[in-house]
């Protein structure tokens, strides 16, 4: 039978605030599963605390509500269980570039086949208005009420020298090109970052009207193979690219074990008499 | 510490934290993570070196608290799966340990506890038996402790913290300390393939149509949907309790009591032998898990001698569950060392000696 949208949406209806960039983010995360015909059966989704981490609850997916910061790990564990799996980790910007920030590199060097979606709304909106990592210089917050005197932190800098092996800016209120580039994270073999760009309408810093202004999609001949042209748009400001920034093809979490299998097996056992796959099916 | 006549194998002479990773092995666990710290880096090194070899996987994680939070991921997803780590390394994974507590997810985490407090000393303690039987982390939660006295039960005890954790959902622990990790005694292996997998229904395995939509959280935002979780996990430690083991020694005709858990059950047992040779009727009571405690034994048996006296490799942290075991009917008195040093059976000797002829003083 021919899925629907329907397929994608949870019995649990989401209880972000009226108007919140999440909403349309939740429905393009839903249209890109049903353009690929992922069955829902098949998708775990792990979250963080926070707003965005309410998400996979909404999903019509496994899910697994992790501790604040550790979505990445966490769905490292469920991968490593079950590779055959669609392993999403969405959190946001507290989550992901604040208290968890490290985990990324790591997850990174491994190239976890897994979709880290990292929504960023530069606020911290479930504990209702305190400065983020992200939130702009000198900015008023509940716990800036004299305005952020620290640096925002540069996220997609951050991805490329970590070599994450699939890194994409996204404009959360342009339903269309969000579920383009979510498509191809999820096709993409290895570790993806798509990193969202969504408005707090609460704690207002970004609106939809002033993203629309400073965002400019990458232009069209960008080489998502070369790291440092990468890197330049990455760091440009004015415009702000949103797309794919770069994408490279490396061996993943998966197949890093089998190699290491296949060469101990290979020195001892004179074969791959073991294979990764074996082991996984016979606790699955 | 008895001998097991039944076991069957051959006998190998092997660390401690090496005896448990091989048992890890032959438990077929399908995953470890984990991250190094002394006085436990063998389990870890052990199995990047054997696993690739036999089954499963192995990962080092970037910190303890990545490692427990892929535990918790593997565990949800119904895996079976193991971490381990020593004292501060254990601290780190205390909010992770919750959740997985709460979620209701089956794993085991072997903590070889070193001198504490702080980063402290490498050499063993007993240190963390607060953190291990009272939950540890936030909330009202309780592991699984097992505490081993011998290499033979450092390899053992994860199959027993497997079964136990398999059957309750529960994660288990298996409390040792640096010396138990470092030192090498025969011992005979588990049976490989011996520990039945579970049925996991409730994991996040990927669902055929037929199968319910399987939300692993520990997240329940309302209070009367709270209370009644924190019920349920309460009924669960209730039927828990009837897991509780111990082992007596020289108990049956014993005045004087030593209570005394994994390596301090040890000295303790040497203590007894000494006790004896001067004509002073000691036992001692070795709780095998800490947690379910012997609370009632403990009660019986207050019925029966002089005193008790909790032997520890801390400031004394059972010796508040021994108190509280007794109901005031006789005195419990405490020895121990801290910070990485360990009582000798003279010590406690000397300790009970002390303690006599104190209360001959008092009756004088």
């Amino acid at each position: 039978m021919k899925k629907t949208l329907q397929d994608y949406k949870s019995i649990i209806e989401p209880v972000w605030c009226p108007g919140c960039g999440d909403y349309g983010i939740l429905v393009s995360i839903q249209r890109a599963l049903l353009n690929l015909d992922i069955d829902p059966e098949n998708i775990v989704s792990v979250s963080g605390i926070g707003c965005s981490g309410r998400l996979s609850h909404f999903l019509n997916t496994y899910s697994l509500h992790g501790t604040h910061g550790r979505a990445v790990p966490t769905a490292l564990g469920v991968k490593a269980a079950h590779p055959e799996l669609t392993v999403f980790a969405v959190g946001g910007d507290g989550d992901g570039l604040g208290i968890g920030g490290g985990h990324i590199a790591h997850a990174s060097r491994k190239n976890v086949d897994m979709n880290y979606l990292l929504i960023d709304n530069q606020i911290y909106g479930l504990t209702k208005g305190q400065t983020s990592p992200t939130s702009p210089l000198g900015v008023k917050t509940k716990t800036s009420p004299h305005g952020v005197f620290e640096d925002t932190l540069d996220a997609i800098p951050i991805f490329l020298s970590y070599d994450v092996s699939f890194v994409a800016r996204a404009n959360g209120v342009d339903p269309k090109s969000l579920t383009q580039i979510l498509m191809e994270a999820i096709s993409h073999k290895g570790m993806s970052i798509v990193y969202i760009l969504s408005p707090c309408r609460t704690f207002p810093l970004l609106d939809a009207k002033g993203l629309k202004a400073i965002l400019q999609p990458l232009p069209e001949d960008h080489p998502t193979d070369n790291k440092m042209v990468a890197l330049e748009r990455a760091y440009s400001d004015q415009p702000i690219y949103t797309g794919i920034f770069y994408q490279v093809q490396k061996p993943t979490l998966e197949d890093r074990l089998q190699n290491v299998i296949t060469k101990v097996c290979d020195n001892t056992n004179g074969g791959d008499k073991y294979s990764l796959d074996k082991v996984l099916k016979s606790f699955a | 510490m008895k001998e097991e006549k039944n076991k069957k194998g051959e006998a190998r002479l092997m660390k401690g934290n090496e005896a448990l990773a091989e048992a890890a092995i032959r438990a077929d666990i399908d995953a470890y993570f984990g991250y190094p710290i002394t006085p436990q880096s063998e389990i870890l090194e052990y199995l990047e070196r054997e696993i690739p070899k036999r089954h499963g996987l192995v990962i080092q994680a970037e910190s303890e608290v990545a490692s427990i939070n892929m535990i918790y991921g593997a565990a949800g997803a119904g895996a079976r799966v193991m971490t381990s780590s020593s004292s501060p390394g254990i601290s780190l994974m205390q909010e992770g340990l919750s959740y997985i507590a709460s979620a209701q997810l089956p794993c085991l985490v072997a903590n070889v506890v070193r001198g504490g407090p702080g980063l402290g000393t490498i050499q063993p303690s007993q240190g963390d038996y607060f953190q291990a039987v009272k939950g540890g982390g936030h909330g009202d939660y309780h592991l699984i402790v097992l505490a081993p006295a011998s290499v033979q039960e450092m390899a053992d005890f994860v199959f027993d913290g497997f079964r136990l954790a398999e059957k309750y959902r529960n994660p288990a622990m298996i409390l040792t300390d640096g010396a138990l990790g470092q030192m090498m005694e025969k011992v005979i292996l588990p049976e490989e393939g011996s520990l039945k997998k579970v049925e996991t229904p409730w994991a996040t395995t990927g669902k055929p149509a037929s199968r319910d939509h399987n939300i692993i959280t520990s997240l329940f935002i309302q209070p009367e949907k709270m209370e009644e979780v924190n019920h349920e996990l309460q009924e669960k430690y209730k039927k828990i309790q009837s897991e509780v083991r111990f082992e007596e020694i020289q108990i049956k005709d014993a005045e004087i009591v030593l209570v005394a858990f994994g390596l301090s059950s040890r000295i303790c047992q040497k203590t007894v032998d000494l006790a004896r040779e001067k004509g002073l009727k000691v036992g001692l009571l070795r709780p095998i898990t800490l947690y379910p405690f012997p609370f009632k034994r403990l009660n019986e048996l207050a019925e029966q001698v002089n005193f008790m006296m909790s032997v520890e490799m801390n400031a004394g942290q059972m010796v508040q569950d021994v108190k509280l075991a007794v109901e005031g009917k006789v005195p419990v008195y405490f020895k121990g060392r801290m910070g990485g040093m360990i009582p000798t059976p003279e010590d406690v000797l000397e300790e009970i000696e002390s303690v006599l002829d104190n209360e001959k003083v008092l009756q004088d």
